[in-house]
């Protein structure tokens, strides 16, 4: 069909004739729409050509005065209708192809170019009713451009729906405190990293969407309509973070009020659970939002940066105030890994926001979060030092076993170095640089004098001599005084044990113990270094042998063969007085040491070994000599109870820290 | 305003009483004496200039004198507030001088102190969730305050056609509604009764809106239940769903209690006042600011008694804000907030004009719809410069609070470790 419209030439000279257009014929699927009709492509491309060599003509001109304007054409009038009916037929859900949505979007950049070209000579009042013309189908171009533009963002079928949901509430459920939960949440926390890792997007919509949102946001910015732009995206954008945690439950909506005062198994499940967020956060949804923005406003980076820094912002924030809430909550020893966990999990986030300079106030909020639970680590940490100082037992533990105090403060330590990065960097941070490392007194002085000071060497004194360690970084110093202080309190609680023997297998022990821990954990063992594990082997060994020589030595004694034999006959009552000393003596150790107890298996039998080998020879030499000197038979078995093979069987038995056991095999 | 004149006249008669009071003070408490009496003066000051601005001439405190803000700030506008939030934040850091500095650790553990610094420790965190939710406030007004600058701009233009009118007259709209619809939002998550003529008022106005034919209003009015309502959108709370403002304040203000006889002289004076003022800026910014569930907040605020002489401004201002939100509740307005109140008002004259426009406009309307139109570009910047800072600052009040409430546990926790430190767990 045939539509007359204006031309005008290029010299700026615009016919005046009045549009004489006939009705224009009404399309089937738009009956309803009466006074509007559609234009071939054709037609509208040639209008196009018109309107945008009539702003170049207009724009050329430097005068913006009214003389200088030549007259408004009419096809401007045509060209606003032109997009009014494209917006109704738009509303009408009569959709368009590609090519027609892109020709909308170019015809509403043209009738922004022309409105602004137009505005430039208001001051003519010829010029004022086309330009109210432009401006309502400017305005409706926007409003319809604003609707699109809310529909692309909130299209429901662009939520995000990971694959890897069930390793994430897998992952949540990890909130026990028990050790071996502790490892497994390292390995799920790998797994979940791999999973992440694997391209899943956030937000999920299609490069067909993103550029239609793209082509939109530009050209509403450019119309001057970026304010209108800006808070569709960013109300869309906030409200679609808030539905993706709902739907992945990782909503954190706690009152920091609630979280100060909930108790410590719950806050822990929430902590569990609000790392999943701020994992999320800082791998999946922060890096998509900036993507997404990065895409939308390409050609706009100021608007970029400032919509994206506020839409993180939001909820960074809310993210942060757990955390403070949580630094804020009474700080016991058990609570250190869960701080550690959050400290590292902030540390990400932090470089997820960071990256292009979105805001660097959110990054100090961010930092300064950080900083805090640093503080209460490293708080909780040095608090330790405390309760070991004021663990004080009354009661010894029976049979000279390792004592709790030490299996404890070895696990923690153990889960401690396990976090050493990140220890060494809060410790790094906030310890003084200058905090000097004063060793305790040495704590084996009473000990060593009780026992035979010159026997064990001046070096092994206590095994954690500074220089022996080692790295000597704020952290290592720190562990290294909490063994010192460990070994203290275990020198005070070995002066419970009245018999010096018993003393001596605690503090075997209790040592042997705390090496093997130190030898299993590359980590506790890379911070104390392979000296301190050589020297606090020796002091062990040394314990070992004070202890044989507490309890084995007047046993040798009594089977010394001096004043037995005068001028080669035996002194008879001397020698049955003899083998009934050394029967009761180790019937009585027999008794006594089957019930104490050394669990570490090879320590025990290392130390049955060594008992053997020293009495086993000398007990049978000192029978296979003096029994002839008894009178065979009946003599012989009233004095000589054992034979040195049950010496041995009787050895086997010792340590073993169970009363019954000894009970039984003595009937 | 009695409150003021009252206040005025006795304000520096107590100075020189209390000032000829501190010759006959005994030597060895008279440090501790000056510094709680200073405290106390220097929070009566602070608060009067808030009170009345006009008499910061008289003033004696440095940290005034270099300020000289031209016309004083209305009360409750955003600068008033500002200034609130610095009063606070210095008094808090006086505070923290006369409770901690050079104080023997060992009189935290006794009383008075032992039960009053944990109660202000307690009282302080749930101060900390309301600095939260009236950041989110904040956030909120400034969205509305993006919708208001889009009719600013829109109108700005020469010549203001159809075009300018539809688009200013939808951001109007929106503002309108979310002013009603966010306000009632609040107050819908917990009831719907209590204020019945309030909400009823709301929604004749939704409704009268739709009325001037714009569809988005329509879709509002329909929605409003439901605020996230096809062509509407606002910021979801960010707080739990059961969470009220109100409530909050009204737990905060639960057992604080003026110290008596021989209390009233010592410690437990100034950690009362800590205690008061806390709770009265937690107060005064929720009743300012639009927070989540703000229903009977004026009665949740117990009074000062009038006997205490460092309280008379407070009394004053808190009975200035009582009638601004017995104003509020009666006409159905969207805030307290000098700012918000005006621009409601602009946005309805505005709203007129666009419901009457015709093309070309007349000069006449023009005119005066350009005063309106400067009008509200006036209110614009004001928020446009004051809502950031604002927003800082209530971040300040809540790190400050965070930062304080760990200094003294620190001191009690020393305490603690020099008694016992916490057993270990095996």
């Amino acid at each position: 069909m045939e539509k007359a419209h204006n031309s005008f030439n290029k010299n700026g000279h615009i016919p005046t004739s009045p549009r004489n257009i006939p009705p224009p014929a009404v399309s089937n699927d738009d009956a309803s729409d009466n006074h509007l009709h559609h234009y071939t492509a054709d037609e509208a491309n040639r209008i196009s050509e018109d309107v945008d060599r009539f702003i170049s003509v207009i724009s050329a001109i430097d005068d913006k005065s009214s003389s200088s304007l030549p007259e408004v054409p009419d096809f401007i009038k045509t060209y606003s209708e032109i997009i009014e009916s494209r917006i109704t037929r738009s509303r009408k859900n009569v959709a368009g192809d590609d090519d027609d949505e892109l020709f909308f979007i170019e015809s509403v950049r043209r009738i922004s170019r022309l409105t602004n070209a137009l505005s430039e000579f208001s001051s003519d009042a010829r010029v004022t009713p086309p330009l109210n013309q432009t401006s309502v189908a400017l305005q409706r171009a926007m409003v319809f451009l604003e609707e699109e533009f809310r529909s692309l963002l909130e299209d429901s079928t662009s939520e995000w729906d990971p694959q890897n949901a069930q390793n994430i509430q897998k992952f949540s459920s990890f909130n026990s405190k028990s050790q071996q939960e502790y490892s497994d949440r390292c390995a799920a926390q790998r797994e979940i990293d791999t999973a992440h890792s694997s391209s899943v997007e956030y937000p999920a919509y299609s490069p067909e969407d993103v550029d239609k949102m793209h082509e939109i946001a530009t050209t509403m910015i450019s119309a001057g309509y970026e304010t209108e732009c800006c808070q569709v995206y960013y109300i869309s954008r906030r409200n679609a973070i808030r539905n993706q945690m709902n739907k992945l439950e990782l909503e954190v909506l706690l009152n920091m009020d609630d979280v100060v005062r909930m108790p410590w198994e719950t806050l822990e499940a929430e902590i569990a659970r609000w790392i999943n967020v701020v994992k999320t956060c800082s791998e999946t949804i922060f890096p998509g939002e900036k993507r997404l923005g990065e895409w939308v406003f390409n050609d706009h980076p100021e608007i970029r940066r400032s919509l994206i820094s506020n839409i993180l912002r939001a909820v960074v924030i809310q993210l942060l105030d757990f955390a403070e809430a949580t630094s804020m909550a009474k700080r016991s020893a058990d609570k250190l890994f869960r701080y550690l966990d959050m400290y590292d999990a902030l540390q990400k986030l932090i470089g997820s926001i960071s990256g292009e300079s979105y805001s660097d106030e959110l990054t100090a909020e961010v930092t300064a979060a950080v900083d805090r639970i640093g503080e209460s680590a490293v708080c909780i940490f040095c608090d330790l030092e405390n309760s070991i100082k004021s663990d004080a037992a009354k009661v010894p533990v029976p049979g000279g076993a390792v004592h709790p105090l030490t299996r404890y403060m070895m696990n923690y330590l153990k889960y401690t170095c396990e976090y050493k990065d990140t220890l060494e960097s809060i410790f790094a941070k906030h310890t003084e640089p200058d905090k000097k490392y004063t060793p305790p007194p040495p704590p084996t002085t009473t000990t060593t004098a009780s026992l035979s000071s010159n026997d064990l060497e001046r070096e092994s004194d206590s095994p954690h001599n500074f220089e022996t360690v080692a790295s000597t970084t704020p952290f290592s110093m720190q562990v290294v005084m909490v063994m010192d202080l460990l070994d203290a309190n275990l020198e005070q609680k070995s002066r419970l044990y009245k018999d010096p023997s018993l003393r001596c297998v605690f503090l075997m022990n209790n040592g042997r113990y705390i090496l093997q821990k130190v030898k299993g954990s590359p980590e506790i063992r890379q911070v104390m270094g392979d000296i301190w594990c050589r020297r606090r082997s020796t002091v062990v060994r040394q314990y070992h042998k004070n202890y044989q020589r507490e309890t084995w030595n007047r046993v040798l004694q009594c089977l010394s063969h001096d004043g037995l034999l005068v001028n080669g006959k035996a002194n008879k009552p001397l020698l049955k007085e003899r083998f009934k000393i050394f029967t009761n003596t180790f019937d009585e150790i027999h008794r006594t040491q089957s019930a104490w107890m050394v669990s570490d298996e090879q320590l025990q039998s290392e130390l049955r070994i060594s008992v053997s080998a020293v009495v086993i020879p000398a007990y049978r030499s000192f029978v296979g000599r003096f029994r002839q000197y008894l009178d065979s038979g009946k003599q012989a078995d009233k004095y000589i109870k054992y034979q040195p093979e049950d010496i041995e069987t009787l050895i086997e038995g010792l340590f073993e820290g169970s009363i019954t056991s000894m009970a039984r095999r003595k009937t | 305003m009695p409150a003021t004149d009252h206040n005025q006249g006795s304000f520096l008669n107590r100075i020189s009483i209390r000032r000829s009071q501190f010759a006959a003070v005994d030597h060895i408490h008279d440090q501790e004496v000056v510094d709680l009496d200073l405290f106390q003066r220097h929070v009566s000051d602070r608060f009067s200039l808030l009170l009345s601005p006009s008499t910061t001439t008289t003033t004696t405190d440095s940290h005034e004198t270099h300020q000289t803000h031209p016309p004083p700030p209305k009360i409750i506008s955003i600068s008033w507030l500002r200034n609130l939030l610095d009063a606070f934040l210095c008094c808090e850091a006086e505070f923290k001088t006369v409770l901690v500095s050079g104080r023997d650790p060992a009189q935290f553990s006794r009383p008075p102190l032992d039960r009053l610094v944990p109660d202000l420790l307690e009282r302080s965190v749930k101060a900390l969730d309301v600095c939260n939710a009236v950041t989110h406030g904040v956030d909120v007004i400034q969205h509305w305050h993006k919708l208001a600058s889009i009719a600013v701009t829109s109108l700005r233009q020469n010549p203001v056609g159809e075009g300018q009118v539809r688009r200013a007259k939808k951001a109007l709209t929106t503002l309108l509604t979310l002013m009603v619809s966010d306000d009632n939002k609040e107050n819908n998550a917990n009831t719907t009764t209590t204020n019945n003529a309030h909400a009823t008022k709301w929604a004749d106005r939704t409704r009268s809106f739709s009325r001037r034919g714009a569809a988005i209003t329509t879709a509002a009015a329909n929605n409003k239940e439901r605020p996230s309502g096809k062509n509407f959108r606002s910021l979801s709370w960010s707080v739990s769903k059961s969470w009220s403002a109100a409530k909050q304040i009204q737990t905060m203000s639960a057992n604080l209690v003026a110290p008596r006889g021989a209390e009233s002289t010592g410690l437990a004076q100034p950690v009362y006042i800590m205690n008061t003022l806390i709770v009265f800026i937690m107060w005064a910014l929720v009743a300012a600011i639009p927070c989540q569930e703000r229903n009977g907040l004026p009665t949740h605020f117990q009074n000062i008694p009038r006997n205490l002489g460092w309280a008379q401004p407070l009394i004053g201002l808190q009975e200035k804000i009582g009638e601004e939100w017995k104003k509020k509740e009666k006409k159905g307005t969207a805030g307290l907030l000098e700012e918000l109140k005006e621009m409601e008002k602009v946005a309805n004259s505005l709203l007129e004009f666009a419901d009457g426009f015709e093309f070309p406009m007349e000069e006449e309307k023009a005119a005066a719809m350009a005063v309106k139109v400067a009008e509200m570009g006036e209110i614009c910047r004001r928020m446009e410069e004051g809502l950031g800072p604002l927003n800082q600052q209530i971040r300040e009040v809540f790190h400050r609070i965070v930062k304080s409430r760990a200094e003294v546990l620190d001191v009690l926790d020393h305490i603690q470790v020099c008694k016992h430190s916490a057993p270990l767990p095996y």
